[in-house]
C-alpha cells in the first residue's frame, strides 16, 4: 500500500481545489436551504446541509489566496522534478 | 573523575522520576502532573556540575585546562554560554505557541499501573463498569488517578511498536528493506490523519457539542495499535489461524470499547442537556459513533494483513 503521507497532501490539495471552484449559484438552485437565506429561524439544529454550505464556504473564503500561492509552488516544482 | 561523576549523578535522574508516582499510593495532589522530584536531585547534580563550569564536560587533560585558561577563549565562552541561555529563554517563551505543550503534558502523565489496568481495557472491556472519566473542578483527572481518561503515551508507544513488529514479520518473510519500514510508519499516519479529520469533519456536521478535543480524538483512534501488534505477534508464532483468532478477538474488544467510550462523550451531551431530543438527531449521533467504531476493525485488518502470510 503506497498510501504515504505525500500522497494524502497531494489529496488534500485537489480537495481544497476543487472546494474552491465550486460555484454558489448553480448550488443555491439544487439545495433548499441554501446558505444565503440564512439558517431558518432559531432552531437547535442548523442542520446538515446548511452547515456543509457554510463550510464550503468559507473554506473558500479563507482558502482563496494561500492556494494561489500553494498552487504556483506545486506548479514550480511539479515542474522542474515531475 | 569529574565526567564518570556527572555521568553517575546523571543517569539514576530519569529511571526516578517516572519511579516515585507508583511509590506514593493515591492521590497526592492531583492538579501536579508529575511528582516534584528537582530539589532532592537538582543539589546534587549540581555539586558535581560546579567544578565543571558552564555545564561542558570538565577537561581532564592539560592541553584543555590551557586552552581555557586563555582569557580570550574565557570571553568567547562566556558569550556563547549567555547567547545559548538568551535562545532557550526565547524558544520556552514561543513554544507554546506550536505545540500545546501543557496539554500534552497531560497526556503522558501515566504511571506503570495505569498503563498495565488499561492494556487489560483493550482487550477486555466487557466487565468495566463505570466509564465516566472524573472531574476535578472542571478540568478532568491525569491519565494517572483515573483509568478512563484518554492517553497519548499507549498510542505513541503502540505505534512505534507497530513499525518495528511490522519490520519483524516482513523480515520473517525476507521481504524487508530499510525503506519499507518508513512506509509502513508514513501510511499508517497517513490514514490516522484521514480518520482524525473524517471524524472532525463528521462531528462538525451533525453539529454535535462534545468536550472531545482533537487530541482525544487522536488518542482513542490510537488504542487500536495494540490489537494490531497482538494479532501480528500471534500471526508470526501461529500462522494465519493465530492471526485471525486474535485479531477476531481485539476488533471486537475495541468495537465495545470505543463505543462505550464514544457513547458518553456524544451522545450523553444530547441527555444531559434536559432538552427533549428529537429522535432523528439521537439517531444520526447513534449511526456516527457506530461508524467510528466500525472503522477500527476494518482499518486493523487492512494495516496487517499484508503482513501474516
Amino acid at each position: 500500500m503506497a498510501f504515504t503521507l505525500y500522497s494524502l497532501l497531494q489529496a488534500a490539495l485537489l480537495c481544497v481545489n476543487a472546494i474552491a471552484v465550486l460555484h454558489e449559484e448553480r448550488f443555491h438552485k439544487n439545495l433548499a436551504g441554501g446558505a444565503d437565506q440564512g439558517i431558518g429561524g432559531f432552531r437547535e439544529e442548523p442542520g446538515i446541509k446548511s452547515q456543509l454550505m457554510n463550510l464550503i464556504r468559507s473554506v473558500g473564503t479563507v482558502m482563496r489566496v494561500p492556494l494561489i500561492i500553494i498552487n504556483s509552488i506545486a506548479i514550480v516544482l511539479l515542474l522542474l522534478f515531475g | 573523575m569529574h565526567p564518570a561523576g556527572l555521568a553517575v549523578a546523571g543517569t539514576p535522574r530519569q529511571p526516578s522520576k517516572r519511579r516515585t508516582p507508583v511509590s506514593q499510593p493515591g492521590m497526592a495532589d492531583p492538579h501536579q502532573l508529575f511528582d516534584d522530584t528537582s530539589s532532592a536531585q537538582s543539589r546534587g547534580y549540581g555539586a558535581q556540575q560546579a567544578p565543571g563550569g558552564l555545564g561542558y564536560p570538565a577537561p581532564s587533560a592539560s592541553p584543555q585546562a590551557a586552552f581555557l585558561a586563555d582569557p580570550v577563549s574565557n570571553m568567547a565562552m562566556a558569550y556563547g554560554s549567555s547567547l545559548a541561555a538568551q535562545g532557550k529563554e526565547l524558544v520556552d517563551k514561543n513554544i507554546d505557541r506550536f505545540i500545546p505543550v501543557t496539554k500534552l503534558k497531560y497526556y503522558f502523565a501515566v504511571d506503570t499501573m495505569y498503563v498495565g489496568k488499561k492494556l487489560g481495557l483493550l482487550f477486555f472491556p466487557y466487565l468495566h463498569q463505570d466509564w465516566e472519566v472524573q472531574y476535578q473542578q472542571d478540568t478532568p483527572v491525569a491519565p494517572r488517578f483515573d483509568i478512563n481518561a484518554p492517553d497519548l503515551y499507549i498510542p505513541a508507544m503502540a505505534f512505534i511498536t507497530y513499525v518495528l513488529v511490522a519490520g519483524l514479520a516482513l523480515g520473517t518473510q525476507d521481504r524487508f528493506s530499510p525503506d519499507l519500514l518508513g512506509l509502513q510508519a508514513s501510511s499508517a499516519l497517513a490514514w490516522l490523519t484521514l480518520e482524525v479529520l473524517a471524524i472532525l469533519l463528521s462531528l462538525y456536521l451533525v453539529t454535535v457539542n462534545t468536550d472531545l478535543t482533537t487530541i482525544d480524538l487522536v488518542a482513542f483512534l490510537g488504542y487500536k495499535y495494540v490489537g494490531m501488534i497482538g494479532g501480528v505477534l500471534m500471526g508470526l508464532l501461529f500462522g494465519k489461524i493465530g492471526y485471525y483468532l486474535v485479531l477476531g478477538w481485539c476488533c471486537v474488544s475495541i468495537f465495545v470499547f470505543m463505543i462505550r467510550t464514544l457513547r458518553l462523550k456524544i451522545l450523553a451531551e444530547a441527555a444531559a442537556e434536559g432538552v427533549p431530543v428529537r429522535g432523528a438527531r439521537n439517531q444520526l449521533r447513534m449511526y456516527l459513533t457506530m461508524a467510528v467504531a466500525a472503522a477500527q476493525p476494518l482499518l486493523m485488518y487492512w494495516l496487517t494483513f499484508h503482513l501474516v502470510r
